[in-house]
């Protein structure tokens, strides 16, 4: 009995291992040939398989937050509404009792918000569903809405001899609306630069000028330059685009009453230089630009020599006092800036002085008249229309923080939700967004990744120090579930990727703490790529279908089988369109060290430019007309232009 | 004797309105860029008009030729004379202005005199290949070596690929009326102007089929582009491209050269396919071809397109005009006319482009260049030495033939521009510009009305 029972086990040992082993075998070389590749270690099932869109942790149902967007102030000065995003809802505070006193539920994250000259209407942008929602201050109701372009931001009002006019930012289509109010209705949509981000306009509303918040370039090394866009806002017609070099993350801008002036935070950004250059303050700073309808006139330090106050976002002027408040929404303070000062200073200032002003951060100490310390991340700020009150939305504490402007010191809070602290992703967005972890404070994640996403730039991380060697942005939004990490494929985690070894190279300090860096994880876990539910129940049009058959072709139109791992859906494998390992597409350059890059997943892809490793292709096109290389990235040798057409058409949809 | 005379009446004339603007006296290009020091600044019309005395209010601001006779002459008449009351001119300003008026109810303008720009102007390349005037009166050309726009100076200011542009050679232009951006199109790719920045389009790096641009037009939301290689069309929104061509519309061959958007639909001028109508809304087309289907000849008048080789298409007005290398045609939505040089007053069969203005349009051709309502024509040639020849055919009236001392600055007329105030030419050798006649002295004496 004994001996049968033995029998039995080894039997079934036997076929065990016999399973294991061939089992082993056959999966070696069923990964084999359909990457074509016998090098690939530690490939499991799930690189391909057994993924879902609904395991993303960006996918799944989250706390929501009372973050503060927008804020704006009644003509009467007795109300503040704030418009809450996450939370879908837009807010009416009292300005004595800094007390909430109604809600609007909003679907659509309602960000931006302004209020006719009466105060009888509130204009909100949702940017989630692409409208603009006017609303009743005296009922509190939606009474009006219109669609405009993709994720409207900033909104603004003003009155046209051709009557009232809105001027909205459209950060996604890369547009912006000029719309008529009564009722409301688009009338013209002049395109912006990359990502119209703010909106003011002149007080005899002759002009809208536009802040873009990412930068262009025509080469991956050549300077980015950013836009600020002018437009009459009676008719939509463009005037002027100027450009800021090594600029990005522009959002804010007002204009100066009185005056001519326009003035817009934004970043100054040396991404061409190596990386390392942190610990010289090469690489990023702030800085204010001021600018009329003949372009810039000066670009000043907002920083100080051994002080950063990154990622400067709202402005509002304070004419009688001649008056910029500048919030720094990594530095978590708001710069008060003498602007007669300023006006003296370019008075003297020559054309070079007052472009090269930038790059002498002693500057700053001569019209910075106070640092205000806020809650975390103040991005948006409003005045009082008698300039005695000043309001901050300190965003990721729920909270509007409320300063007297005659003794710059708080003076209260409008209490909008808890902060969240129990929350790991609001947690973590607070590390993402505060600078207190990088060297002097220069910068955040976010600086690179607004919202999550890309700024458009390529950096040299190389320690050479030659500064040619660059690499792509990549975007944080959709990366849950695609690891390993970097364009080589060599951190498995984000912890690793965001851990020790960055700290040294880029941040150049101390680690950003464990319980920190879990949460960082998580919240950029939780970031979904743009518009992907929206994506994911919309009907694809006939040419995007045609692409979407490109895309999942297995021969070519003549019947020519194309090889497996040529596929577009072997690499980019669905549902995350990434088998999450290197492949080699024929696009190493002179200072690579591989052929062999990470495949990144292609969730939201028609966001992300550049392409490539190193930024190279500026359009997805460029990926097959420039780029390929003896099919190397695809088999689109056959493609004729609608073939490519349709395929690009597919890969916006994802 | 009569042309010297024509021409000093033309200098009177001239020194009336104000106008300071030189006229060329030779139809040559001349080193010193002719008349260019004091011309007038880039809106000119509007500024002239503002700077004319009472006098110009009953003027028509441009000569007529006369050929619908002359039985509003009463009307006109009485007109000018309410308007002279009330802009309190003297009886002799009426009088002057009544007689002016007599001209002045013919629907062909007269082109009185032409102003010739080259080198000496600014202008980088003697081909002017297209001549666009915006809606806020900015003129802009295209030439053989880049885009030029007239500055308030008079000069002609250039961009070129160190600008940004994707070529030099400029082929076509249009305006997008809603946001006053320019679309410019090259040998090689299509150029967004706007807002005083260039954003490239090409083949390689967007949904454009081809990078030779023949011609663009901005119709709502979409800016329309005819390549060599099928017709593209981005919807200015949403950025996204649509392509037409041999493989998925009525096309039989892919050589778009023209594109224009009328009421609903859009026209295609195909090499090879004659007219295309595209409905955007249902995706339809619809083909007009030439019945004949002969290339050399048209054996049936009136019968359709004159020929499949289409160079140029043009629309206004419910009205649809096809140019081609083998005459015209002209389509009012019943029936078709076409224009042969042996036949008609057509002095050309090259046709290479119209300029639809009302209910009439200028025509540019390889001897010069035409404008006809389809009944009455005024044509515009180059002598043999160089004077400008002007002939006037109406119907049975005999052909009147004058010589003026200026002409177009050459005889290959690329590309036109013309409102009812003034009339620009992109030629082989320069710019030109047609200034109506101010006191439609030329019409009248076409008219044998004035002594």
């Amino acid at each position: 009995m004994k001996k049968r029972h033995a029998i039995g086990v080894a039997a079934v040992l036997f076929m065990a291992g016999v399973t294991i082993l061939f089992g082993k075998r056959w999966a070696g070389a069923h990964v084999q040939r359909w990457t074509g590749r016998q090098d690939l270690g530690g490939v499991t099932c799930t690189h391909c398989h057994l993924q879902s869109i609904e395991r993303m942790t960006w996918a799944k149902a989250r706390a929501k937050h009372h973050s503060p967007a927008g804020i704006v102030v009644s003509p009467d000065g007795s109300k503040l509404f704030i418009a809450c995003d996450d939370a879908n809802e837009v807010v009416e505070a009292d300005v004595r009792s800094l007390k909430v006193t109604r809600k609007l539920p909003l679907p659509g994250a309602p960000f931006g918000i302004t209020i006719d000259a009466a105060g009888a209407r509130l204009f909100v942008t949702c940017r989630a569903s692409d409208r603009v929602v006017t609303v009743s201050t005296r009922e509190f109701q939606q009474i009006d809405a219109v669609h405009v372009g993709d994720a409207p931001v900033a909104i603004a009002h003003t009155q046209t001899p051709a009557g009232e006019r809105l001027v909205v930012a459209n950060s996604l289509s890369d547009n912006i609306s000029v719309l008529e109010c009564s009722p409301l209705r688009e009338i013209a949509r002049p395109q912006g630069g990359r990502e119209p981000f703010a909106v003011a306009t002149s007080a005899d509303g002759a002009i809208a000028f536009v802040a873009n918040r990412l930068s262009t370039s025509e080469d991956v090394l050549a300077m980015p330059v950013s836009e600020m866009t002018m437009i009459e806002p009676a008719h939509g017609k463009l005037l002027w685009r100027h450009t800021l070099e090594s600029a990005h993350l522009s959002e804010g801008i007002a204009t100066l009453p009185g005056s001519t002036w326009s003035l817009m935070p934004f970043v100054k950004v040396r991404n061409l230089v190596p990386i390392t250059q942190v610990a010289n303050g090469w690489v990023m700073s702030s800085g204010l630009a001021i600018a009329d309808r003949d372009g810039v006139r000066a670009e000043l330090p907002l920083d100080e020599a051994n002080d950063f106050f990154a990622d400067p976002s709202g402005i509002v002027v304070d004419a009688a006092q001649q008056r910029a408040y500048i919030a720094s929404g990594g530095g978590d303070v708001v710069s008060v800036i003498d602007l007669a000062r300023i006006t003296n200073w370019l008075a003297h200032a020559d054309e070079a002085t007052r472009l090269g002003a930038i790059r002498d951060l002693s500057l700053s100490a001569d019209y910075v008249l106070a640092r205000i310390a806020t809650g975390r991340n103040p991005r948006q700020l409003a005045l009082s229309p008698d300039g005695k009150m000043l309001f901050v939305t300190e965003r990721l504490d729920d909270a509007v923080l409320v300063v007297d402007t005659a003794t710059l010191k708080p003076a209260g809070r409008i209490v909008l939700g808890d902060g969240g602290l129990d929350d790991p992703i609001r947690r973590g967005e607070r590390v993402f967004t505060s600078a207190a972890y990088t060297f002097q404070r220069q910068f955040s994640c976010r600086s690179c990744h607004p919202d999550g996403h890309v700024d458009g730039l390529a950096y040299d991380f190389d320690g050479d120090g030659i500064g040619d060697n660059m690499l792509d942005n990549r975007t944080l939004q959709g990366l849950a579930g695609t690891a390993p990490f970097k364009w080589n494929g060599k951190n498995a985690t984000l912890e690793i990727q965001c851990g020790v070894r960055f700290a040294r190279v880029l941040m150049r300090t101390d680690p950003i703490p464990p319980r920190e860096l879990k949460d960082l994880a998580a919240f950029i876990e939780a970031q979904p790529p743009p518009r992907w539910e929206r994506k994911r129940d919309q009907a694809l049009t006939p040419p995007q279908e045609r692409g979407k058959d490109i895309f999942f072709a297995t021969s070519r139109p003549d019947g020519t089988p194309v090889p497996r791992e040529r596929r577009c859906q072997t690499c980019h494998r669905p549902p995350l369109f990434t088998n999450r390992l290197p492949s080699e597409i024929g696009t190493r350059g002179a200072r690579d060290s591989t052929n062999y890059f990470d495949t990144p997943h292609l969730l939201g892809i028609a966001h992300t430019a550049p392409y490539l490793h190193d930024g190279r292709a500026k359009t997805l096109e460029e990926l097959w007309t420039i780029y390929q290389t003896n099919d190397l990235h695809g088999v689109t040798s056959y493609m004729n232009k609608h073939q490519l057409n349709d395929l690009v058409e597919y890969l916006k949809t994802l | 004797m009569k042309t010297k005379e024509m021409f000093r009446r033309g200098d009177a004339s001239r020194s009336a309105l104000g106008d300071r603007a030189r006229s060329s006296p030779s139809p040559q290009p001349s080193p010193s860029g002719r008349g260019g020091n004091v011309r007038p600044p880039i809106a000119d019309p509007a500024r002239n008009a503002s700077s004319q005395t009472a006098l110009s209010f009953s003027l028509s601001p441009w000569g007529r030729a006369g050929v619908r006779g002359n039985g509003t002459w009463l009307l006109t008449t009485l007109g000018a004379f309410a308007v002279s009351l009330i802009g309190r001119t003297s009886l002799a300003a009426f009088v002057i202005a009544a007689n002016l008026c007599i001209a002045a109810d013919g629907p062909l303008p007269i082109i009185e005199r032409f102003e010739t720009f080259g080198a000496g102007d600014g202008i980088p390349a003697d081909k002017v290949h297209v001549v666009f005037k915006t809606s806020q009166g900015v003129l802009w050309i295209g030439t053989w070596d880049g885009l030029c726009v007239r500055e308030s100076n008079g000069k002609f200011r250039r961009f070129g690929p160190e600008h940004g542009l994707s070529h030099k050679m400029v082929t076509c232009i249009a305006e997008d009326k809603t946001t006053g951006d320019l679309w410019v199109g090259t040998m090689r790719g299509l150029n967004k102007m706007s807002g005083g920045r260039i954003t490239k389009f090409l083949q390689t790096d967007s949904g454009l089929p081809n990078n030779v641009v023949y011609g663009v037009d901005v119709v709502d939301d979409t800016v329309w582009a005819a390549t060599a290689a099928g017709t593209g069309a981005m919807n200015l929104k949403s950025g996204t491209w649509k392509m037409y061509d041999h493989n998925n519309s009525a096309m039989h061959e892919p050589w778009c050269y023209s594109i224009k958007g009328a009421k609903d639909v859009v026209y295609i001028g195909v090499w090879g396919s004659g007219i295309l109508e595209h409905d955007p809304k249902t995706g339809s087309f619809k083909e007009y071809r030439d019945p004949d289907r002969d290339f050399h000849y048209d054996l049936v008048a009136d019968d359709g397109p004159i020929n499949d080789i289409t160079s140029w298409v043009a629309w206004n007005d419910g009205i649809l005009w096809q140019a081609t290398y083998f005459g015209m045609s002209r389509y009012d939505g019943k029936s078709w006319k076409t224009w042969v040089q042996d036949k008609t007053p057509l002095p050309s069969n090259f046709t290479q482009f119209i300029w639809p203005v009302g209910n009439y349009a200028y025509i540019g051709h390889d001897q010069g260049a035409s404008v006809t309502d389809g009944t009455n024509w005024v044509n515009y040639l180059i002598g043999t030495n160089g004077q400008g020849v002007v002939e006037i055919h109406r119907p049975s009236a005999p052909v009147e033939k004058r010589v003026t001392a200026t002409s177009l600055a050459n005889g290959f007329v690329l590309g036109i521009w013309a409102d009812e105030r003034e009339a620009w030419f992109a030629t082989s050798k320069g710019l030109s510009r047609g200034v109506f006649s101010g006191t439609t002295r030329v019409a009248n004496a076409a008219q044998g009305k004035v002594p």
